[in-house]
């Protein structure tokens, strides 16, 4: 009887996860329904955003996502896996001991103090160098390289950590030099699980808030620079919802949510499930 | 006291005197070891785990500097030279000294692209010396015949034994002087290692062959000299057929009787 | 140039750089650290801890309101959270075990647990401020336990997974039903792991600003009412850093302080309580 009532209670519970997330999209499909409605298409390809005369075009904000997470890829991934290749095949133990420690104080940062870092003292920064406000999409992208650094770097070590050693060690024994090594035997030998990482690093960049609402300006305006303040979904999201006041509004704003959902979700699904497939189950 | 006998022939490497200590570790693992290698012969290394015939072994080739903190003295002499020296090439002397390992090592490429890496290492770029050199390695280590119609595919694809002699094709295909074996069968099946053993008989007439087995009909099979070593000491060296039959120190009796091991 | 001394070179090149770019990432770490700490540190006193938020400009200020609101909705969030997360994860590693159903449920929470927090405060605003008509802390905890329950359902699943069958079946053996071995046997061998799932949960949760911003809100005042909109440390920094008082921005690095300290605290903790479980 008990045993029944247990077993019942963590099957619920298991299936409240699968509930929920099926809730989530069905929700943000209805709430967005008189956008997509009274839109369609429109909503994502202009970018006409005016709520005094109730139209939405998030054209700016889609484009301010993507901009923002391709500039962020670009600047994070070659020092990621710089520093990857650092700690697995360059460091000393101590120095990867403190790199790893070093990874944990940046992961328990929470991302809002990287966006109020990036306010205070890096826009000036941008300012001083390239004119303008400094606040834009260069400055969102650069927050958000750094914001993710910590993690795409951690898991790319993990990824190239995965090589037997004795593979290295052949190549080694050819008279390859690190380099030779790295390049030909450890980057073929975990590709899967260096895309996958930095696939997985991209699906978080993509729906950070915190750290680009400070920097990224809320202008919806497709940038002409790249230092131009514009915005993203996430961003938008941040400064408008509590301050909507109709429903079309707001059911523009949902629709924004279930884009920006639907897009992370497809990002790191493929990450997870075509990539690192092999390392997830742990067989 | 240690019983090693003299090459009357030219040697390949001569250790003398070689100490080697793991990082960390509180007594060498290695106890001034000293041994001549015959050109153009295989010597066997026998012994108990933990004895230091493999850390021997990856010492001729300096593979021991991939890890830092290992510290070691003494002598090898290779080509004229003492070959610990600090201002020695390693990229030149892993050349010279190729190293197959326990398990097949198959790089993640073609086949092709395997055996042609040493000699891409190297610089050699002209297409036609390349498919020579890899064919003729491929013969060399006779494995031509399973994948001439193949080369392009993933090396990954043949089975254990094909991996193994792949490699040996990839260590010969840059023409070394010495090759160094560590286990090379412990992870094959009875028949492929029959085939990895003949062809290490077959290839010493162009190396000098040094093979660290764990098996004593092995050795007893393919090598000329067989070390025995214990407890970080080489503690005999001989004709392989009188180190089997009637060895001269009372350790190796006993390991080769099968009184410890 | 031989073909060897070009690898050379291009060797000592490569690894230089990549030196280089984990010199970068280190001069950024202490940066942002540097300024955390020294802005942080200079801002506290005990004032933060005793006064509430006051208009710019009023020398009585504080972060109590904020401090308060933090722990509710984190407390709120992790009593929602845990059982859940716990029950779920027991049902995937003692029922589900292999099956499609757990194996679907491992997939969608790993996908959750990195899907952009700000969608789940869109969705709580949904089914719970609107239907309320107004913020609350408990649309603000409703939010924070639908981020973690995920993560605590993996580490139970993972932890449950390392408790070694052998002790399960020497338990049915003295004839114990199932939900006695789970709680009796289970539990105990894997309760410094479940405890380190939970830590770990309510660090992730705790730093959380996007989901609260439309969920609990914010409020410059004291308040214990779970109906009305509830201060938290996340959302206040935020407010009052992109303020142009400087008081106020001072008191947003004060919270930023307290709160990566506290994160940081619960990180070690649960490290620290993993690692004596495991040495056990």
């Amino acid at each position: 009887m008990i045993d029944k009532i247990f077993s019942n209670l963590t099957r619920f519970s298991a299936l409240l996860i699968l509930v929920i997330v099926a809730w989530i999209f069905v929700e943000l499909y209805n709430q967005s329904l008189e956008a997509i409605n009274a839109f369609g298409f429109d909503f994502i390809t202009k970018d006409e955003w005016a709520p005094n005369v109730d139209k939405f075009g998030a054209y700016a904000a889609i484009f301010g996502s993507v901009a923002s997470t391709f500039l962020a890829m670009l600047f994070a991934i070659p020092i990621a896996i710089g520093v990857a290749i650092f700690l697995s095949e360059i460091a000393h133990d101590k120095i990867k001991g403190f790199f790893g420690v070093s990874v944990e104080l940046l992961a328990a940062i929470p991302s809002v103090i990287y966006g109020m870092w990036g306010l205070f003292y890096f826009v000036p920064i941008i300012r001083d160098l390239f004119g303008g406000m400094g606040i834009g999409l260069l400055s969102a992208g650069i927050v958000l390289s750094i914001m993710i650094l910590p993690f795409m770097a951690a898991v790319t070590r993990d990824a190239m950590n995965t090589t037997p050693d004795i593979l290295k060690e052949s190549a080694y024994a050819l008279g390859g030099t690190q380099w030779d090594v790295i390049k030909d035997v450890i980057i073929p030998y975990a590709r899967a699980g260096i895309i996958g990482s930095i696939i997985l690093a991209l699906g978080r960049a993509i729906g950070e808030t915190m750290a680009v609402t400070f920097v990224m300006g809320n202008v919806h305006h497709t940038p002409s620079a790249i230092t131009d303040p514009t915005t993203s979904i996430p961003v938008t999201l941040a400064n408008e919802f509590a301050e909507a006041d109709s429903s079309l509004y707001f059911s523009s704003l949902f629709e924004l949510a279930l884009l920006l959902l639907a897009m992370s979700f497809v990002v790191i699904a493929i990450a997870k499930f075509y990539f690192l497939r092999k390392e997830r189950r742990g067989v | 006291m240690a019983s090693i006998i003299d090459i009357k022939d030219e040697c390949a490497l001569h250790v003398r005197d070689f100490e080697f200590t793991y990082k960390g570790a509180p007594a060498p693992s290695l106890k001034k070891v000293t041994m001549p290698i015959a050109k153009h012969s295989i010597t066997a290394l026998i012994g108990p785990s933990g004895c230091g015939k493999t850390t021997l072994l990856r010492s001729f080739n300096r593979m021991h500097d991939l890890y830092p903190g290992n510290t070691y003295n003494g002598e090898i002499e290779f080509e004229g030279r003492n070959i610990l020296g600090a201002k020695e090439d390693l990229i030149h002397l892993r050349t010279k000294i190729g190293m197959i390992f326990q398990k097949p090592t198959a790089f993640p490429m073609s086949i092709f692209d395997n055996v042609a890496y040493g000699m891409r290492l190297q610089g050699i770029k002209n297409k036609t010396e390349l498919r020579d050199r890899v064919e003729k390695a491929l013969q060399d280590a006779a494995i031509w015949k399973e994948v001439s119609d193949r080369l392009k595919n993933d090396a990954n694809g043949l089975s254990g034994g094909q991996q193994q002699r792949l490699c040996i094709a990839r260590a010969i295909a840059v023409e070394p002087e010495v090759l160094l074996f560590d286990e090379p069968t412990s992870a094959l099946d009875p028949i492929s290692t029959q085939g990895i053993e003949k062809l290490v008989i077959e290839l010493k007439e162009k190396v000098s062959i040094i093979i660290v087995t764990h098996n004593m009909q092995q050795a007893a099979r393919v090598s000329d000299y067989t070390g025995f070593m214990y407890l970080g000491e080489l503690i005999e060296l001989g004709h392989t057929e009188e180190l089997f039959v009637t060895p001269k120190e009372k350790l190796t009796q006993e390991y080769i009787t099968g009184k410890f091991g | 140039m031989t073909a060897v001394q070009k690898r050379v070179l291009i060797n000592k090149i490569v690894l230089g750089l990549s030196t280089l770019s984990a010199i970068i990432a280190i001069a950024f770490l202490f940066w942002i650290l540097g300024v955390l700490v020294m802005k942080g540190v200079g801002a506290l006193n005990w004032d933060i801890f005793i006064f509430e938020g006051s208009p710019p400009g009023y020398a009585e200020s504080g972060l109590k309101h904020a401090l308060v609101g933090q722990l509710i909705l984190v407390s709120l969030a992790t009593f929602i959270g845990v059982p859940f997360g716990i029950l779920a994860g027991t049902y995937l590693s003692e029922y589900g075990k292999n099956s499609k159903l757990a194996h679907a449920i491992r997939d969608i929470s790993d996908i959750m647990m990195s899907a952009p927090s700000i969608v789940i405060g869109a969705f709580v605003y949904a089914i719970v401020v609107m239907p309320m008509g107004h913020f609350s802390a408990w649309a603000g905890a409703i939010a924070l336990a639908i981020i973690m329950i995920p993560i605590i359902l993996r580490t139970t699943d993972d932890m449950l997974q390392l408790v070694p069958g052998t002790l399960r079946e020497a338990a049915f053996a003295l004839g114990a039903p199932k939900y006695k071995v789970i709680m009796d046997v289970v539990y105990r061998g894997a309760k410094a792991g479940i405890l380190t799932g939970v830590l770990l949960g309510i660090a992730r949760v705790g730093g959380e600003t996007a989901p609260l911003l439309f969920t609990s809100f914010n409020d410059n005042f004291f308040t214990t009412d779970l109906n009305e909109a509830m201060p938290s440390l996340t959302v206040t920094m935020f407010n009052y850093a992109i303020s142009p008082y400087e008081d106020w921005q001072q008191l947003g690095w004060a919270a930023a302080f307290i709160l990566s300290m506290f994160i940081l605290g619960l990180n070690i903790v649960g490290r620290l309580i993993l690692f004596a479980g495991k040495r056990k």
